[in-house]
């Protein structure tokens, strides 16, 4: 499973807030660094499908 | 240098610039919205939750204005205020009107207007001024980051244009009116804008410690206060809020706007918030709303604490205090209370009848965390030694606040007795909290049509504001006082989209 951010992300931070092992809030560079920029652990798959659906902006995707 | 022609020029894309972009190509103009980050939103798209609208009933409306203008002691300017108001009751539609519904909604009835104590809008005892619309956002968002995003999708349908990664540098002005603005687009290239009117709704200053200091008064400080600052923002962090638009208007001759902080209590991090304010990492944010003793740093009480739950009234007492600076300071007893018997003000945002394991919690913020605003102290000496409370002033302070609480009354502020718990028993705990910022704003002066004007009050022609940048003169003074913007926000968004589109059609 592979994680995307889509360009309408309003870099809110809440997907590092509740999910820190999968994203995080770049302020520098003003973005969402993905901690894996392939495939995620399958371990950690039911984590990104929440991190899904708990984006304020769904801006989340999974494929 | 690339050249764009539209009707209406929008600076900013959060909730009034696209209400104005969006009622503006309601109406059939072409609209183009200019925005420095790369995405919709501004900075109200991390956090509000609810906004307020005034009911369409002529005696309610009536009665809005005349608190509100009561609660500035008139320093508010009127024909603004009336026209937000007046304006105000079409938000519930059209916030429907975008797909998105309420999670439920807070009737206050014309008699109880200004009446209510606590969580409110604004100022000592309440500014309720109308209905509390609480969005309903997606996931574990605030509903205004859809809006925001339900809003620029609905632009685009109606034909208009959202540039983004796109900052506005100036303004261009020919005589009496503003005909366009300038640019950079993504590219880095300039963008030149012909338009018949422009509205700015660039948002406040939060992100601009210069402006800030210069403004306000207030030091800009980091996430744990250990920089020697005073105010720290934390409701819409990182959300670039730098004062372009209000330089972008001085600089062409608009008039400064009164400016100020919309403040609040606010305990610093690191480990009570985290990016996004709504989602507490411990029960910290709580304990700042209860109305037990709250002192300065001379040990010294500053207010009745029935106040403490309402957030503006606290902030700005609190930027009043040495350092602009406070503690809430509470015992053994009273923890066991609010662990036992249940909190004396429940904060709706984080509801919680009774606290659970206030020790552990302390101690995971100091201990683990590293948190250098929460203490526990087997003495009130050793509290005043970690805190740098003066221990005299505190000492004299418990003498005489004990005294009240035995005998069921407040000498001092005449504080609700129920409100009343010594501070006896070790452990003794403090949390210091300094003035938070929701915001900071105004700097734009408009008139009630949210025309920006001159020092001399006559408006340059095509030229609007709308928002966090023109609300100043709304809130009026004091500087910390305030009212949250959103409900602003889509009222003058509202008024600037048909007003622009008016002069740009008699153009």
């Amino acid at each position: 499973m592979k994680v995307d951010i889509q360009d309408y992300c309003i870099r809110c931070g809440l997907c590092e807030d509740l999910y820190p092992v999968l994203f995080h809030l770049n302020i520098e560079d003003d973005k969402i660094d993905l901690k894996y920029e392939g495939d995620i652990p399958a371990e950690l798959e039911d984590m990104a499908r929440e991190a899904r659906r708990d984006c304020a902006i769904a801006a989340i995707f999974l494929s | 240098m690339k050249t764009i022609t539209t009707d209406i020029a929008i600076m900013g894309s959060g909730l009034a610039g696209l209400t104005a972009a969006v009622k503006a190509a309601e109406a059939g103009a072409r609209v183009a919205v200019f925005e420095k980050r790369p995405f919709q939103g501004g900075g109200v798209s991390n956090t509000p939750m609810m906004t307020l609208a005034v009911r369409d009933d002529q005696e309610y409306k009536d009665k809005a204005f005349k608190v509100h203008m009561e609660y500035t002691n008139y320093s508010a300017d009127a024909a603004v205020v009336r026209s937000w108001i007046d304006n105000s009751s079409h938000i519930p539609e059209f916030i429907n009107g975008l797909g998105i519904d309420f999670l439920h909604v807070m009737k206050f009835d014309l008699e109880t207007l200004g009446q209510l104590p606590g969580y409110s809008a604004g100022f000592p005892k309440g500014m309720h001024l109308g209905d509390y619309y609480f969005l309903k956002g997606q996931g574990k968002g605030h509903g205004a980051a859809v809006i925001c995003k339900r809003m620029a999708d609905t632009v685009e349908k109606l034909g208009g244009e959202l540039y983004f990664s796109c900052p506005v540098k100036g303004l261009i002005r020919e005589g009496d009116k503003v005909v366009g603005l300038v640019a950079t687009d993504k590219d880095g290239e300039e963008l030149r804008v012909s338009a018949k009117a422009v509205v700015i709704a660039s948002g406040g200053f939060s992100d601009n410690p210069g402006m800030i200091k210069e403004f306000t008064g207030f030091t800009y400080t980091n996430n744990n206060c250990d920089d020697g600052g005073n105010v720290l923002f934390n409701t819409f962090p990182g959300a670039r809020m730098t004062g372009d638009g209000q330089r972008a208007v001085w600089e062409i001759g608009g008039a400064q706007g009164s400016m100020g902080i919309n403040g609040h209590n606010l305990v610093p991090g690191p480990g009570i918030i985290g990016h996004t304010p709504w989602i507490m990492k411990n029960q910290m944010r709580i304990i700042q709303e209860q109305p037990y003793l709250w002192v300065n740093q001379r040990g010294e009480r500053f207010i009745d604490e029935g106040i403490s739950n309402n957030h503006m009234a606290m902030g700005t007492s609190i930027a009043r205090q040495p350092d602009k600076c406070s503690y809430i300071v509470f015992d053994e007893a009273t923890k066991r209370h609010m662990e036992q018997e249940g909190l004396e003000y429940i904060y709706f945002i984080f509801p919680a009848e009774k606290l659970t394991d206030v020790s552990g919690q302390f101690e995971h913020l100091i201990d683990v965390v590293g948190n250098k605003h929460a203490f526990v102290a087997d003495t009130v000496e050793d509290l005043c030694a970690e805190t740098g409370i003066d221990a005299a002033g505190l000492t004299r302070t418990l003498d005489a606040y004990n005294d009240y609480c035995d005998k069921g009354h407040d000498d001092q502020f005449a504080k609700d007795p129920a409100f009343l718990r010594p501070v006896r028993e070790p452990k003794f705990y403090a949390l210091r909290c300094f003035c938070g910022g929701y915001q900071a704003l105004g700097g734009i002066k408009v008139n009630g049509k949210c025309q920006v004007v001159d020092d001399d009050y006559r408006p340059i022609k095509g030229l609007y504001a709308a928002g966090d940048c023109a609300a100043g003169e709304i809130w009026g003074n004091p500087p910390t006082g305030g009212i949250g913007v959103t409900t602003i926000c889509f009222s003058q968004g509202f008024i600037t989209g048909r007003e622009a589109v008016e002069y740009a059609k008699s153009l």
